[in-house]
């Protein structure tokens, strides 16, 4: 599960430092729209479009959203209708080629998990057809302490969904050509120095951990619903839904009709929703049927390691960090699920005694 | 409410009357709004008075001996009744005086003729009568009064957002305040007023009250984490929600 094939330490590479980098963003800007980090605020990152190649910043550890945010928007239009009239039109899907520049090897991982989603059953035409046409270019980080990709089977390397991948070296970059479309942009880009072995530092670190091998969560998973622990993370919680809303594998959404002044003409609007969300289990007569914090944490990591990995094989968190690193109360993912294997340890060991 | 347009009334009660100045602010949507309902008391905007009203909009909360009266009054007269506004929705501001002894406020702001003028203490419109539907905020959001009103008058039941402002900001992918080494009060606060002021380099002074299943503890140990006394996070709680963050205090969770 999880274990990826591609190992670019066996791949030939070109070399570009940072300048040519820069270059090759200008000469990706050239054939179509690019996306890629931009700096928010005083210490944030956000995806933006690239109109100054120099805003563009190629090491950061996070942005706020996902990439998922190009393809299943934080808020969409789904149709406009006319009550007098009784009909409605449903919004039009304008896809153009995009290069999404700079990604990190969980955000792609990320992404084809929503592929996979999106795909079962009634496949989401919105989503699929503005995943059409894009082109993912990775680049390598260095983890921070709430990075913990590698314990869920994801190295810094790994290339699965890029075109291109680009690992710093001093500085500067080494280029790897993951499929033809990549192979073709730096052969059109022609400014590439062929490196036939590439001396590579080792992979640094990660400091963020879970304590057992990925290939055993979802075992652990079977044993833990009845956990101590989801009672102590919901005393902590105070269910903003951050975690949810930033999560690059979180899908819900919710729809909502919003008529204009006049009363006649109107729109039906999607966006962005979660499980840790008052109104999310709640039904007709006011009734909610996960009421509790610690029910809907529960709930929101089974769908990540136990419910859709079930059906899919994979697990479905990806190791960004993100609902860890914003969470306003400081409660950390990988906490949780070493503070279960404990827990789980725990009482193997007293129904061996 | 088919036929007929709406009999729509507005009245005042204690507080700023800043929500019902904020409606005539609304000048692009406000001849739209005339023109699917009949105004037929505001005494803000004009002179009249009526019997009966489809819809009755509430502004300020209840304070005195007085308001108890009147409040029954409307109540008695209208079909829908929505409170507009923290003061009208939850005491708002005004109830910081509860933390206080009645005579020392009164004392405070009357001198020597303290008892001519009776006071309770500051109370919701809901803690008399029965109300419909609640617009928050100080002042009540613009954004959710005209999803309110234009959902009464098709005759919907108006969807009351019960999430925090955190939400919005992050549909928005704001920079969090709290990162930003500022104080905020978005994790538990009720969004709906696309959260505003976070947008706009303030932060969130908790104006729209609690989500309903605060996690008070939590929220001050959250505060606590980003540096605030328990003291501290508990006075900024309460600046406009004494009555809903005391209840949980006295009631325990």
């Amino acid at each position: 599960m999880n274990q990826k094939l591609n190992n670019i330490n066996e791949m030939k590479c070109q070399f570009l430092d940072e300048n040519a980098t820069y270059d090759f963003l200008k000469f990706l800007k050239g054939r179509s729209k690019v996306f890629a980090p931009h700096r928010k605020g005083e210490a944030s990152y956000i995806y933006d479009e690239v109109s100054d190649v120099k805003d563009v910043v190629l090491q950061y550890p996070r942005t706020i959203q996902p990439l998922k945010k190009y393809f299943l928007p934080p808020r969409e239009t789904l149709l406009s209708f006319n009550i007098d009239e009784n009909n409605f039109t449903e919004s039009e899907i304008n896809v153009e080629p995009r290069i999404f520049f700079g990604i990190h090897a969980y955000e792609m991982e990320g992404v084809m998990r929503l592929d996979y989603t999106f795909e079962q059953g009634q496949p989401e035409s919105n989503y699929l057809t503005r995943r059409e046409q894009s082109t993912f270019i990775g680049i390598s980080y260095e983890p921070d302490e709430y990075h913990f990709s590698k314990s869920l089977g994801i190295d810094i390397d790994s290339v699965d969904g890029f075109s291109l991948y680009f690992k710093k070296t001093d500085n500067g970059y080494y280029v790897y050509e993951i499929d033809a479309a990549g192979q073709q942009l730096m052969k059109e880009f022609g400014k590439g120095k062929r490196v036939d072995i590439p001396v590579t530092k080792e992979e640094p670190e990660f400091t963020n951990k879970i304590k057992y091998h990925y290939n055993r969560l979802p075992q652990i998973f079977e044993h833990v619903y009845d956990s101590k622990v989801w009672e102590e993370v919901a005393e902590r919680c105070v269910g903003c839904g951050t975690c949810n809303l930033l999560c690059p594998t979180c899908y819900c959404f919710d729809v909502r009709d919003e008529v204009e002044i006049n009363a006649t003409e109107g729109k039906r609007e999607r966006f962005w929703d979660g499980c840790m969300l008052n109104p999310f289990a709640e039904v007709a007569g006011n009734e909610n049927f996960r009421e509790k914090l610690s029910s809907r944490t529960r709930h929101r990591l089974y769908r990540k390691f136990k419910y859709i990995t079930n059906k899919s094989g994979e697990l479905h968190c990806v190791g960004c960090g993100r609902c860890s690193k914003y969470c306003p109360a400081d409660i950390s993912i990988t906490k949780i699920i070493n503070n279960l294997i404990d827990d789980y340890a725990d009482r193997q060991q007293k129904q061996v005694i | 409410m088919s036929g007929q347009k709406p009999k729509v009334a507005f009245f005042d009660f204690t507080g700023c009357e800043g929500c019902q100045l904020n409606k005539l602010n609304f000048e692009n949507e406000l001849l739209d709004l005339l023109e699917l309902v009949d105004i037929v008391e505001f005494r803000e905007a004009m002179d009249g008075k009526a019997d009966y009203y489809d819809i009755a909009f509430i502004e300020g909360g209840i304070s005195t001996p007085q308001c108890i009266e009147r409040i029954h009054d409307i109540r008695r007269r209208c079909g829908v009744m929505v409170a507009l506004g923290q003061c009208a929705v939850s005491g708002g501001i005004n109830a910081m005086k509860n933390l206080h002894p009645s005579e020392w406020v009164q004392e405070a702001v009357y001198g020597e003729d303290k008892y001519l003028f009776p006071s309770i203490p500051a109370q919701p419109v809901s803690a008399i009568v029965n109300v419909d539907y609640e617009v928050r905020g100080c002042p009540m959001s613009a954004p959710e009064y005209l999803h309110v009103f234009k959902s009464l008058i098709l005759g919907r039941k108006p969807e009351i957002k019960d999430y925090a402002v955190c939400v919005e900001c992050k549909l928005k992918e704001n920079e969090c305040v709290l990162d930003k080494g500022m104080f905020c009060l978005g994790p538990i606060t009720r969004a709906g007023c696309e959260a505003i002021c976070p947008s706009n380099g303030q932060y969130c002074t908790g104006c729209r009250g609690p989500v309903s299943n605060i996690n008070r503890d939590g929220a001050v140990d959250m505060l606590k984490k980003h540096g605030y006394s328990t003291e501290e996070a508990l006075k900024r709680m309460k600046m406009f929600n004494t009555n809903e963050i005391d209840k949980e205090i006295k009631w325990g969770r």
